[in-house]
């Protein structure tokens, strides 16, 4: 395997311009769709089919009580344990060499049960194709040496792409600049590949703990559940079976009728 | 709050996951019936062998139509991803449907006349179909369990529930054909009535485990979701239905069933078990999807 491809996103350089929206809906042909109206400035309330990368608008109270905007270009993780990728029953779903997670649409039947099984909602159906739909990590581009096409559009180098090992410590270094600045709340989410789900492979950086951007603070990987479930459904059917065994043997009062 | 999404599985899946339990359960104890006395117990092993076959006819259908791309429904059977339990159930389906309709066959040819006992071919199939049945039972609960929605994640008792009610509609259902058909079978009714009973009571067993972990999980989610169905707009179909109408009176009813053997007593309580299993896995699609 070639050494894994990243996407850092340091939410502290995001304007809000979303240039990496549009860009990936130009690169990829999205199309457009009817915007929500969600209060704020954000569009869409989440991913869509036709809308991998999603600049989020977050209002925090600040302790003054003003807001403050939080803004994050929110995008699929790429997961090192990938939820959609486990629960795919027709293998469309697969990791490439540069460790991204991809759905191929010649083999994907719409079964949608990756949708189900995403813990960041990243996944979504769409109704035309009848498939599942998300971000590639613009696969055409990266394996012609080209970045992913929000990162390429973003002005500020909120988005930065390149190896994960070079921009791990990099994200790092980040943090503690910005703890020196008084963000006390900056964080890393995903970066550890000891963590959760293995790490992801779009990691973020963020300036508030993870819920306030709509992330679980601690994904889980949703196939870990199979062993327990499995085991006391194995515990339901040895009782059910030996209740028939049981109750088929007995001498009952009724005879043989 | 995460942003999650959900597969809108519609109510189709509903009642394929209804029926394929409904068939697993079925089989089995038709197998068990066999297992024990294949002459005393001939009408149960009969009608259950071949309700398991009527009853998993629409299954792969219902799946097919719900596939967003139906011509490649193939796609499933050419993966075999343990990790999945969509795959295993895929793959179950196949493996359990040729098992319903061999035992449906050697039990036509035995009806037929074509064959006078074909009690050791169909104890074959029927063991080997059993472990199938009650897997094609217990998956889409472990299933749901291996998603992200709040409310599936959280509950681990949904394999083991599935499982019971399939189980308990089964052995319903067969008593039901069987009472249907003014067969002289009242002995085969009365275990048919004791083993709805023992599932009924696995059945309730796994609902008071999945309240338990979803309230233990803590999650706002996971609570939000499941008091949709203790007091929010499921409250009366699952308390009223599910529980009380689908499950405790037929539980009591197959009580007094068990003292006093009574063919009308059973059919009663199989109608009220067939409705509350359906209710059950309906309300736990519904509140785990919105």
């Amino acid at each position: 395997m070639a050494r894994t491809l990243a996407m850092f996103t340091d939410t502290s350089l995001c304007i809000g311009c979303r240039a990496c929206q549009v860009a990936c809906k130009q690169w990829n042909e999205l199309g457009l769709e009817v915007p929500d109206w969600t209060g704020t400035y954000q569009n869409h309330t989440h991913f869509t089919d036709k809308t991998f990368r999603l600049v989020r608008f977050i209002e925090e109270p600040k302790p003054t009580g003003d807001l403050a905007w939080l803004l994050m270009s929110d995008v699929c993780k790429h997961c090192a344990d990938a939820g959609c990728l486990n629960a795919c029953p027709t293998g469309a779903i697969y990791r490439t060499q540069f460790g991204t997670v991809n759905i191929n649409q010649d083999v994907c039947n719409g079964c949608r049960y990756c949708v189900s099984a995403c813990p960041f909602g990243v996944v979504s159906f769409n109704e035309n194709t009848g498939t599942a739909k998300k971000c590639t990590f613009c696969n055409d581009r990266i394996h012609n040496g080209l970045g992913p096409a929000c990162a390429k559009a973003c002005p500020t180098e909120s988005i930065q792409f390149g190896f994960r090992d070079e921009l791990v410590p990099k994200a790092q270094k980040r943090v503690e600049t910005l703890k020196a600045m008084g963000f006390k709340d900056a964080q890393l989410y995903g970066a550890d590949s000891s963590g959760f789900l293995g790490g992801l492979n779009a990691f973020f950086l963020l300036l508030s703990k993870p819920t306030t951007y709509g992330l679980p603070e601690n994904p889980k990987l949703p196939q870990k559940n199979i062993l327990v479930d499995s085991l006391l459904s194995i515990g339901s059917a040895v009782l059910v079976g030996l209740g028939a065994l049981v109750a088929f043997r007995q001498r009952g009062p009724g005879g043989e009728g | 709050m995460a942003l999650l999404q959900s597969a809108h599985w519609p109510f189709l899946i509903d009642v394929y996951f209804f029926l394929g339990g409904l068939a697993g359960g079925a089989f089995v104890i038709a197998t068990a019936a066999l297992i024990i006395d294949s002459v005393r117990y001939r009408d149960v092993t009969r009608v259950g062998y071949y309700l398991a076959l009527i009853a998993l006819l629409p299954c792969p259908v219902i799946l097919i139509v719900d596939l967003g791309v139906p011509v490649r429904f193939m796609n499933m059977v050419l993966t075999f991803n343990p990790l999945s339990p969509m795959s295993m159930g895929a793959w179950a389906l196949l493996g359990f449907s040729t098992a319903a309709f061999l035992a449906a066959f050697l039990t036509l040819l035995e009806d037929l006349g074509k064959a006078r006992n074909l009690s050791a071919p169909k104890l074959i199939v029927g063991v080997i179909g059993g472990f199938l049945g009650f897997f094609l039972a217990a998956y889409p609960g472990v299933l749901l369990g291996a998603t992200s929605r709040p409310l599936w994640i959280n509950a681990h008792t949904l394999g083991a529930l599935f499982l019971a009610v399939g189980g308990s509609s089964g052995a319903a259902a067969i008593a039901l054909v069987l009472a249907a058909l003014r067969r002289r079978s009242r002995d085969g009714i009365a275990r048919l009535a004791t083993t709805t009973v023992l599932a009924l009571l696995i059945q309730l067993i796994a609902v008071i485990g999945f309240v338990w972990s979803v309230r233990a999980s803590g999650s706002t989610q996971a609570l939000s979701a499941l008091t949709l169905i203790t007091s929010g707009p499921y409250s009366t179909l699952f308390w009223g239905g599910a529980i009380v109408v689908g499950s405790v009176v037929p539980l009591l009813l197959g009580l007094v069933a068990l003292k006093r053997p009574s063919v009308g007593l059973t059919a009663v309580m199989s109608v009220l078990v067939l409705v509350g299993g359906f209710l059950v896995k309906t309300l736990i699609m519904a509140a785990g999807q919105v």
